[in-house]
């Protein structure tokens, strides 16, 4: 009888996350009960009443768990979230990169570089000039080919790139705080935190053993991402309804909010496999939104119609964010490495 | 793009199942065996590196048996297990090499 050492057993092996129990539990308590009982039914008796799982048996077990649960290498939480940030990190370049094609396209008008083009509108032509205006004018290149570069895989490239591309944006940050010219005290400060250093920090989940990013889906991302943001920016400015169009950190939260509600069906979906995975992206991506957008309030709370408009820009990322979250959850139990056909024929021995 | 270094259980474990599938306690045993008595894997420590080499895809499950009311797991090597284990083993015999070189002990000649 081994009833009583099996449940002390199985009871540490309940530290272990659900997931990997149910592919390990039988087996594990299998092999700790062959190294106790003998086969004798007298001894193993007697061993079940007096013997339990020593110190050591204890450790491995809380070992392995706090491995398990804190996303250790080749475990599904930490699959999950290295995949979940590599694409928040995409995304999130892949939106400079859009701000940058028009700023780029901006100078190219400006400067009359395509002689078909007919001549700029009057707030095209009139730019800021000086050493930031061309320093900006080169960071948003740059931002072009950091998100190029990473979704062309060449990660030491994009690296080095991105980090170049923060430094500007600090020092303007820093020259404008100590000579007062800062338009808002906190938003710039978390636009540079989150949309520029957080992104190139967060690229060390490219690492080598991370799996290789879609080139293809990614690169086309760039002329839809134009697309989907200037197409409606150009209908509001052609109809004259620029008021429309929210600041930043708005545009920031609809965008995510849009994402979560196209992706919505399939993570409600039970046959798509995988939608965990973008379910937790788009999770990371309307937390980052969504606290730039709760930040970067306070810079205007005196003005009652735009911090109504700001809350409704939150509420709405939540309630799309809603939709979202539960696959996002079951994203960090479900969305295995790959994982051993664990169902062996069965022989009576 | 470099392998990831093989850790001393791994090594030990892939080994036990060289010559052959052999279930969790059967593990534990050879390895022991194999170690001298130096490395003594508990039950934990074990899955955690079957868990790691199965997710590697380096080993798999062979078959079940019963055996006093319990099922016993067999693994047995993937062909990419068997190729992993032959590489590291050369590495570690070529450290070895070196190291009997270095200490000027007989047999080391070899080394180079």
């Amino acid at each position: 009888m081994s009833g009583d050492l099996e449940r002390r057993y199985r009871r540490v092996l309940r530290l272990l996350p659900r997931w990997y129990r149910e592919q390990w539990e039988q087996d594990m308590v299998a092999a700790f009960l062959d190294g106790w009982l003998t086969g004798d039914p007298e001894a193993d008796d007697y061993i079940s009443v007096a013997a339990g799982p020593g110190c050591a048996e204890i450790a491995s077990v809380i070992g392995l768990a706090v491995r398990l649960h804190l996303g250790g290498p080749g475990t599904p939480r930490r699959h999950a979230w290295g995949q979940a940030i590599r694409r928040a990190v995409l995304a999130v370049l892949l939106m400079h990169a859009v701000l940058a094609v028009d700023v780029l396209v901006s100078l190219v008008w400006r400067h009359r570089l395509v002689g078909w083009l007919p001549a700029p509108p009057g707030s095209v032509v009139v730019a800021p000039t000086g050493v930031w205006a061309t320093v900006y004018c080169l960071v948003s290149a740059a931002w072009v080919v950091v998100f190029l570069t990473l979704a062309l895989r060449d990660y030491r490239t994009a690296r080095v790139l991105g980090a170049l591309c923060v430094v500007p944006g600090l020092i303007a940050l820093l020259q404008a705080h100590f000579t007062g010219m800062l338009p808002a005290p906190f938003g710039p400060w978390v636009f540079w935190v989150m949309v520029d250093l957080a992104p190139v920090l967060a690229m060390a989940a490219f690492h080598r053993d991370a799996p290789p990013v879609a080139r293809r889906p990614w690169l086309l991302a760039l002329p839809a991402g134009c697309v989907l943001v200037y197409g409606p920016v150009l209908a509001l400015q052609v109809t004259d309804n620029v008021a429309w169009l929210p600041d930043f950190s708005g545009l920031c939260c609809i965008l995510a909010a849009l994402a979560c509600l196209v992706h919505a069906p399939r993570a409600w979906s039970r046959r798509a496999a995988g939608s965990g995975l973008w379910s937790l992206t788009l999770v990371l991506l309307a937390a980052v939104a969504g606290a730039y957008r709760l930040v970067s309030l306070t810079d205007f709370l005196d003005d009652p119609h735009l911090t109504a408009v700001s809350l409704a820009e939150l509420l709405i990322l939540l309630a799309a964010v809603a939709l979202v979250a539960p696959d996002a959850a079951r994203a960090q139990t479900a969305a295995a490495t790959p994982a051993p056909p664990l169902r062996p024929n069965a022989v009576a021995g | 793009m470099t392998a990831k270094p093989m850790t001393g259980q791994a090594f030990f474990v892939l080994t036990a199942l060289a010559d052959g599938p052999r279930h969790g306690y059967g593990i534990v045993g050879e390895v022991a065996e194999l170690s001298q008595g130096r490395v003594r894997l508990k039950i934990g420590s074990l899955y955690g590196v079957l868990e790691r080499l199965a997710a590697e895809r380096l080993i798999e499950p062979d078959r079940e048996e019963a055996h006093d009311g319990r099922l016993r797991r067999y693994y047995r090597l993937t062909r990419d297990g068997r190729r992993v284990l032959a590489e590291e083993a050369e590495i570690r015999a070529a450290t070895a090499r070196v190291v009997r070189a270095r200490l000027g002990l007989a047999g080391a000649e070899s080394a180079g």
